[in-house]
């Protein structure tokens, strides 16, 4: 047996022996009900079992899978081989997704604390109580502190889109994302070159630069797939990572980069690109704007400079520039994805944006191509209403010089509530995120809800979120839902539709997020807003898309390919000189840095090392560290530390450590490697939870405790790694 | 109908090590916690400065030659001679486990739910329904291709046909296995030498053909004799021998 599962039987028999009666009660519930086949151990498809197709929901890709159904349970989820953008795949993720539905810990009924705050005290609440109680609140918030009193949160989910209709109708332009723990920077700064957020073709590349990044790890489809492909058409991988990734371990050159010099390497290689006509003459000529700045911008920044920012020596430089110029316009700097890295995140990535540009890949095979809508409609429409109380806009608006008003920035928001600046916020509904787990500072986020009035949460199962929460509400997890359509966002070659039909029979009291807004909606007089069904919603989504509903039920997936490369042909950009900004004016006229300005970052003292945070391919931050299936791989996390940091603190191999920062402190267990550099210390995301109803409980480190709270000053994207931290084998 | 040789033809430098085919494996067959059916050998590599790193996923080798068939003390594993797969049948076997020590490639593992061994057989379930194994069907990058040789219009024997390909095997152990791997096959050394039962040539003149000849009328008598003579040996310590690479498929 494995410790992992010793450890997991130890907490259960923890809450049997303590007898934490209302804890164990919201556990309670037939086990034997939660386990499809283990009545007929070692078989799982039976003749007449039924095939079903669904949207895989373990991260935010959404592959098309096929749900195998016997009896009314799922044995099993494949992938769906039609489904382009996956390229017919279903990682290990996808494939545990069948034991989070069947995972004992899921959330049954409604719980209603009667503790202290995070205590852990609850009592079960009716439907109706439940939501009597939160309309109750919403209204008092609501007419006490302004509608936009009341937050709203929904993480990426397929009826993430009727929480934020429903904030509409309320009347608060207080929504967040989990966006801005995640990519907005990397968004912002090819926005602001491009004029779009491109999709990377990667399929077709001859050469690619990898860069904050880790694609065979933090698996993106089709890029994660479409690289290995490339790869074995001849398509040569170079990935800098202070980290040594598998994504590492499969490139062809890989360079331990000093964290926070990646822009510096960047414009490196502008320089060498311009100073040895490299570049892609004619269409920068033809398609981009500022040339002449940026070659005046870039002179001083040589291969030698970066090389002492970055330790990449600088004839690696000159030769990745070289050997980059040469493979144009089937060359790339990868545009990455999750950019919560740094304060100055936009401005690194639009020196990414930059280079790509010089090497005239833009809208071309093994490029950077447009992204392209499938054209799924809006849904039914939603008539806003107006409320005169209201203040002038969201709460942390202006606190950032350019974030996105629809994602906004948790951080953010979350300092403006701390402040009461400019108005005090006192509600919060959280749905399908994490805050306690995934932002920086969990103390801050904490005190947070602890000057909430009332704070909800929806989820499977008791998050730490949902830990902290007023009131809980079970949430149906995916293979029971009947979900609008997604479109999914890609290159023409897989732009798609997907949808989501109920496979399986909602289990306990679960119910979907729509219905929860629905009713909470007829009881706060909002119900002509919710005047519909899911199937309306969806009919109305499809309604342009003819033929779309059809193949969605035969084929799982809906696609209606276009043009793929050239589609900018007398196309203008969408920027203020209407071409590809090199030099972007609007950022000038504002005051920022029109081109991006290396400025040397701090660097931890001696006693101190970087901390840096990501995943791998089981992981997806704390949704999934607490599932049976993906623990077997990865039971807990550890500090990555290099064997020379660690000899000098006297740390070996397995060592209990305590991490600190001015944020907060940790013990981890050392994972003693040259894997990491000396400067450098890494965790993976999702573990120290804080619930004890969770699986992952007592196991590892969180990232939130220890990361301070910086943020990407021009997108207000959380920046993850500018702590610093200590480390020493001290006793908790 | 002709008979099948089914096996793998593996592209393990295309392999992430995303653990997404043991993950498969795992749902697909109700593999106990701590167990598994497939692995993929050099996972979590050290750092080394160039050259991409091979990742190699396997599974039971499916052998022609198979030293857990002959390990086997009561005919409960077996060379399905249909498809060419090592078959257990878990009415015959009595968790013995001599199988385990057998195997060059430590692909068996005793069942803890069932109490009898339990290894890869190629998603046998899955395929009497016209699915793919699990592992094969889930593969992002595609690594695993699974297939019939001796359909010359298979994919996997095309692919044997156009490539050089090796097999992975053990020095002293050689059972002639079913899977090939394309190009570089990443880790070689993993292999052991199978250890054969120790009282398995007195158990082969005395108990096998009885058994055998018995269980073939009877069974489940003979097996609840057997298991109480037979305990579950421990894990079997790695032998020495070295492993190589051999030549693939002309």
């Amino acid at each position: 047996m494995t410790s992992s599962l010793d450890q997991k039987i130890s907490r259960r028999g923890f809450f049997k022996l303590t007898g934490a009666a209302t804890a164990a009660a919201a556990l309670g519930g037939s086990d034997s009900a939660l386990k499809p086949g283990a009545a007929q151990a070692g078989t799982r498809l039976k003749p007449g079992f039924e095939s079903k197709y669904t949207v895989c929901d373990m991260c935010f890709n959404k592959c098309s899978a096929i749900a195998r159904v016997v009896d009314g349970k799922v044995q099993k989820l494949d992938p769906n081989p039609k489904f382009l953008k996956s390229r017919g795949m279903l990682c290990a993720k996808g494939n545990a997704g069948v034991r989070q539905q069947y995972d004992p810990d899921r959330l049954k009924y409604p719980l209603l604390r009667v503790g202290a705050r995070g205590e852990g005290k609850w009592k079960r609440l009716g439907w109706d109580e439940a939501l009597d109680l939160a309309a109750e609140k919403m209204k008092a918030i609501g007419e006490k502190y302004t509608r936009c009193g009341f937050m709203f949160m929904a993480g990426a989910d397929m009826q993430s889109t009727f929480i934020h209709r429903f904030a509409k109708a309320y009347g608060s332009y207080n929504t967040l994302s989990h966006e801005s723990q995640c990519l907005i920077a990397g968004t912002r700064a090819f926005l602001d070159t491009f004029g779009e957020v491109p999709i990377p073709d990667m399929l077709y590349a001859k050469y690619c630069l990898m860069m904050g990044a880790n694609r065979f790890e933090a698996l993106v489809t089709p890029d994660s797939i479409d690289m290995m492909t490339a790869m074995k058409q001849g398509m040569k991988l170079v990935v800098m990572d202070p980290r040594y990734t598998k994504t590492a371990a499969k490139a062809h050159e890989y360079y331990p980069i000093k964290p926070h010099s990646d822009m510096a390497v960047m414009l490196a290689i502008a320089h060498v690109l311009i100073k040895e006509g490299l570049y892609d003459r004619e269409f920068v000529a033809e398609k981009t704007y500022g040339l002449e700045q940026l070659a005046k911008h870039v002179e001083p920044y040589t291969p030698e400079w970066a090389a002492t920012e970055s330790e990449v020596p600088a004839e690696v430089i000159v030769k990745i520039a070289r050997e980059l110029g040469a493979a144009k316009p089937a060359a790339m700097i990868y545009p990455g994805r999750r950019s919560s890295n740094y304060r100055d995140s936009t401005q690194v990535r639009r020196a990414f944006a930059i280079v790509n540009a010089l090497l005239g890949n833009w809208d071309r095979p093994g490029g950077l191509t447009a992204a392209r809508m499938v054209g799924l409609g809006g849904g039914v429409p939603l008539e806003e209403p107006f409320y005169e109380n209201n203040p002038a806009d969201r709460v942390d608006a202006g606190r950032a010089t350019l974030m996105f008003p629809e994602e906004g920035s948790f951080k953010l928001a979350r300092d403006a509530v701390l402040e009461a600046n400019p108005y005090p916020v006192k509600g919060f509904f959280c749905y399908h995120s994490n805050p306690m787990q995934t932002v920086a500072n969990r103390a801050k986020t904490a005190r947070m809800f602890d000057q909430m009035e009332f704070v909800m949460v929806m989820d499977v199962a008791m998050s730490d979120t949902a830990w902290m929460a007023d009131l809980v509400l079970p949430s149906q997890y995916y293979l029971e839902r009947l979900d609008p359509c997604s479109a999914q966002q890609g290159s023409s070659a897989c732009a798609c539709v997907v949808m989501r039909d109920p496979v399986v029979k909602p289990m306990f009291e679960a119910k979907p997020v729509f219905w929860v807004m629905r009713q909470l909606a007829n009881r706060l007089e909002l119900g002509e807003h919710f005047n519909f069904s899911v199937e309306e919603f969806r009919n109305a989504q499809l309604k342009d898309l003819p033929g779309a509903l059809e193949a969605l039920q035969k084929d799982g997936v809906y696609y209606n390919p276009s043009k793929l490369y050239g589609v900018y042909e007398g196309r203008i950009y969408k920027t203020k000189s209407q071409k590809i900004e090199l030099f972007n004016q609007r950022y000038a006229d504002m005051g920022l840095d029109p081109m991006p300005v290396y400025r040397k970052p701090a660097q931890p003292e001696a006693d101190q090392f970087r901390l840096v945070v990501g995943r791998n391919a089981v992981v997806t931050q704390s949704s999934s560290t607490s599932n049976s299936l993906l623990m077997e791989f990865q039971p807990t996390n550890h500090l990555w530390i290099n064997p020379a940091a660690a000899k000098g603190l006297g740390i070996e191999d397995g060592d209990w450590v305590k991490v600190a920062s001015p944020a907060g402190k940790q013990w981890i267990q050392a994972k003693v490697t040259d894997m990491t550099r000396p400067d450098t210390v890494y965790m993976e995301t999702g573990f120290g939870v804080l619930s004890p109803q969770l699986a992952a409980h007592g196991r590892g480190a969180c990232i939130a405790q220890v990361l301070v709270d910086d943020f990407d000053q021009i997108s207000g994207n959380m920046a993850m790694h500018e702590t610093f931290v200590t480390v020493s084998k001290e006793a908790a | 109908m002709a008979n099948q040789k089914l096996a793998m033809v593996i592209d393990a430098p295309t392999c992430l090590d995303c653990k997404g085919c043991l993950a498969a494996c795992k749902v697909a067959n109700n593999v106990p916690d701590g167990k598994w059916r497939n692995w993929i050998k050099g996972a979590d590599p050290e750092r080394r400065a160039s050259s991409p790193v091979v990742f190699q996923p396997g599974n039971c080798m499916q052998c022609d030659k198979p030293t857990c068939v002959e390990a086997c003390p009561t005919g409960a594993t077996y060379k399905n001679q249909a498809d060419g797969t090592v078959v257990i049948n878990r009415t015959l076997c009595i968790g013995c486990g001599q199988c385990l020590a057998a195997c060059p490639y430590g692909a068996r593992f005793k069942n803890t739910d069932l109490g009898v061994a339990d290894k890869c057989d190629f998603c046998a379930e899955r395929r009497k329904f016209g699915l793919e194994p699990a592992c094969v069907s889930t593969c992002p990058t595609k690594s695993r291709k699974f297939g019939d040789l001796n359909d010359a219009n298979s994919e996997v024997a095309k692919l044997l046909k156009a490539n050089r390909a090796v097999r992975v095997a053990n020095e002293q152990t050689r059972t002639d296995p079913n899977i090939y791997y394309l190009g570089e096959p990443g880790p070689t050394n993993w292999t052991v030498q199978a250890r054969m039962p120790e009282a398995f040539d007195f158990w082969r003149r005395l108990a096998d053909p009885v058994v055998k000849a018995v269980v073939g009328l009877s069974g489940l008598g003979v097996l609840a004799m057997l298991g109480k003579q037979l305990a579950m040996p421990k894990d079997a310590p790695p032998a020495d021998g070295g492993a190589h690479e051999e030549a693939g498929h002309e």
